[in-house]
């Protein structure tokens, strides 16, 4: 098992992230806390490559139907969940590393372990 | 200078070692002003007076955009507002030209001001576009010999549009002469043919990019009007597009201009092969409309007409788009640009597939040398 230490828990509170570059070259891995859990995504999009977790965040957009005269409404749900590339603009489930707009797409999650204070990636994971 | 394609590139995100012999003259690069008071030096007193009495005022359809605005999340400066995007040199040789190596950038102006196209006064469209041009020369230009650029112009003034080709072409650093595709009539019509000629006196290009009109006030974006969505108004782009290539070739602009070289950006390419079949099956039976044309549609745009490779779209299969290029005959067509600093912009290595190298030097450098007259000995 190979673990890095990311972060100490302080420094990545509710909605924040932290991106560690250079790590295992470049690109880097960034750590997410999504309301209080902590997620950890390789920051290359396996779209074109761009740096994916610079990204802005969003939430689950939804319809329950097309747009008509007497209804359309437009729903928001999980603010905060969905990690946008900057390049494109893909939408990826932080929390699965799902793509929500390709079922063949996913970016690499690693496994993020709290130990004390530090917050720890387990890299073979 | 620096020695084409050298360096690694080494922009944010990218792990994988570059291909060295990449060679890249990109053909658009937006750059910005961060507020419109900045053109203020460049107006003359009564526009100066206009300005801060009105505002800009350009006309826009109301299209929103992807979330969080136009240009690339990940380009952070700590001066950004909503709206903005590359008002500086520094910003574009950080974020851009240093990390991907890029030879040329043909500054192309912020597609929002494109709406000048839209404004009903032609003499205040022409006021704006000295006014950044202006601008442009003084904050842009002469400091890095990598910027290269084009003449923004009006068309709804052939004459102050003329006047102003006249007054920058001379500079070494400007090699094209920018118009918006938005206009309220196609480009081949005799109306704008002044502006042609002034541009082939000089040797320019005319690159010719999406918005202003179409998408803003002067016109719809579709000939059946306004669509809802921003993802339909970016459909209309190719019917933009083709209306103006198949303008400039049945008005006959490069029999009359035959060293006018053209290019039409982002408004995707596949439409540009659509118009090159469809116009040379039509020709055979209805030329006598237009005798002036002595070959085939498609052979006036191989040579003139040049397609600017953003949005490229991905294909089902990479065979595809291997043939699509070659419908297109990429090798001559295809002139690469990025759209630098938007959310859609093109990378320079992963936009495209592996290409026989001839062509990767056509597409990414080789083309737009050509167009923009830019030769070996050039600085």
């Amino acid at each position: 098992m190979t673990r890095v230490v990311i972060a100490k828990v302080w420094e990545i509170p509710p909605g924040d992230r932290k991106i560690v570059v250079p790590f295992r070259g470049r690109a880097g891995i960034g750590v997410f806390n999504v309301n209080g859990e902590l997620y950890a995504l390789r920051n290359i999009c396996p779209h074109k490559r761009g740096p994916l977790c610079t990204g802005e965040l969003t939430g689950h957009i939804d319809a329950a139907a097309p747009p008509s005269a007497s209804q359309a409404e437009l729903t928001v749900e999980g603010d905060g969940e969905i990690l946008r590339c900057p390049w494109h603009q893909w939408p990826f489930e932080i929390a699965t590393g799902r793509c929500l707009v390709d079922p063949d797409v996913r970016v690499k999650t690693y496994q993020v372990l709290v130990d004390g204070n530090d917050i720890v990636v387990d890299l073979d994971d | 200078m620096t020695k084409l394609g050298a360096a690694p590139i080494s922009a944010p995100g990218w792990t994988a070692h570059p291909r060295e012999s990449i060679k890249i003259v990109d053909c658009d690069v937006h750059h910005n002003f961060e507020r419109p008071e900045q053109l203020l030096p460049y107006l003359s007193k009564f526009w100066h007076n206009h300005l801060i009495d009105q505002g800009l005022h350009l006309p826009s359809a109301g299209y929103s955009n992807v979330p969080f605005r136009t240009n690339r999340s990940d380009l952070k400066d700590p001066t950004l507002k909503e709206g903005d995007f590359n008002f500086s040199l520094e910003f574009l040789q950080r974020e851009h030209l240093d990390p991907w190596n890029v030879d040329y950038a043909l500054l192309t102006g912020p597609p929002p001001f494109y709406g000048y196209t839209g404004l009903p006064d032609p003499d205040w469209a022409a006021a704006l576009c000295r006014a950044f041009n202006d601008w442009t020369i003084e904050h842009w230009l002469e400091k890095d010999d990598r910027v290269v650029n084009s003449i923004l112009i009006s068309p709804s003034d052939p004459a102050q549009a003329v006047s102003e080709i006249n007054r920058l072409a001379d500079r070494k650093d400007t090699v094209a002469v920018m118009v918006p595709m938005g206009t309220s009539m196609p480009f081949g019509n005799r109306f704008y043919h002044p502006i042609w000629e002034a541009c082939e006196e000089h040797g320019l290009p005319v690159v010719a990019h999406i918005g202003g009109g179409g998408g803003a006030a002067r016109t719809t974006p579709t000939p059946v009007g306004f669509p809802t969505y921003y993802m339909e108004s970016r459909m209309s782009r190719p019917f933009v597009a083709s209306t103006h290539a198949s303008s400039l070739i049945c008005e006959g602009v490069f029999e009359k201009f035959p060293n006018l070289k053209f290019a039409l950006t982002e408004a995707q390419q596949l439409w540009a092969v659509a118009v090159m079949w469809h116009m040379d099956s039509d020709w055979k039976a209805i030329r006598d409309q237009t005798p002036w044309l002595k070959r085939l549609p498609s052979e006036y745009f191989r040579e003139h007409i040049r397609v600017g490779s953003q949005p490229l779209h991905e294909a089902e299969t990479t065979e595809q788009l291997y043939q699509f290029l070659e419908m297109l005959h990429a090798d001559e067509t295809l002139v690469y640009c990025s759209d630098f600093p938007h959310f859609d912009w093109n990378d320079p290595v992963t936009t495209f597939p592996k290409l026989e190298p001839e062509t990767q030097q056509r597409i990414f450098a080789d083309n737009a040398l050509e167009m923009l007259r830019i030769g070996d000995d050039w600085l």
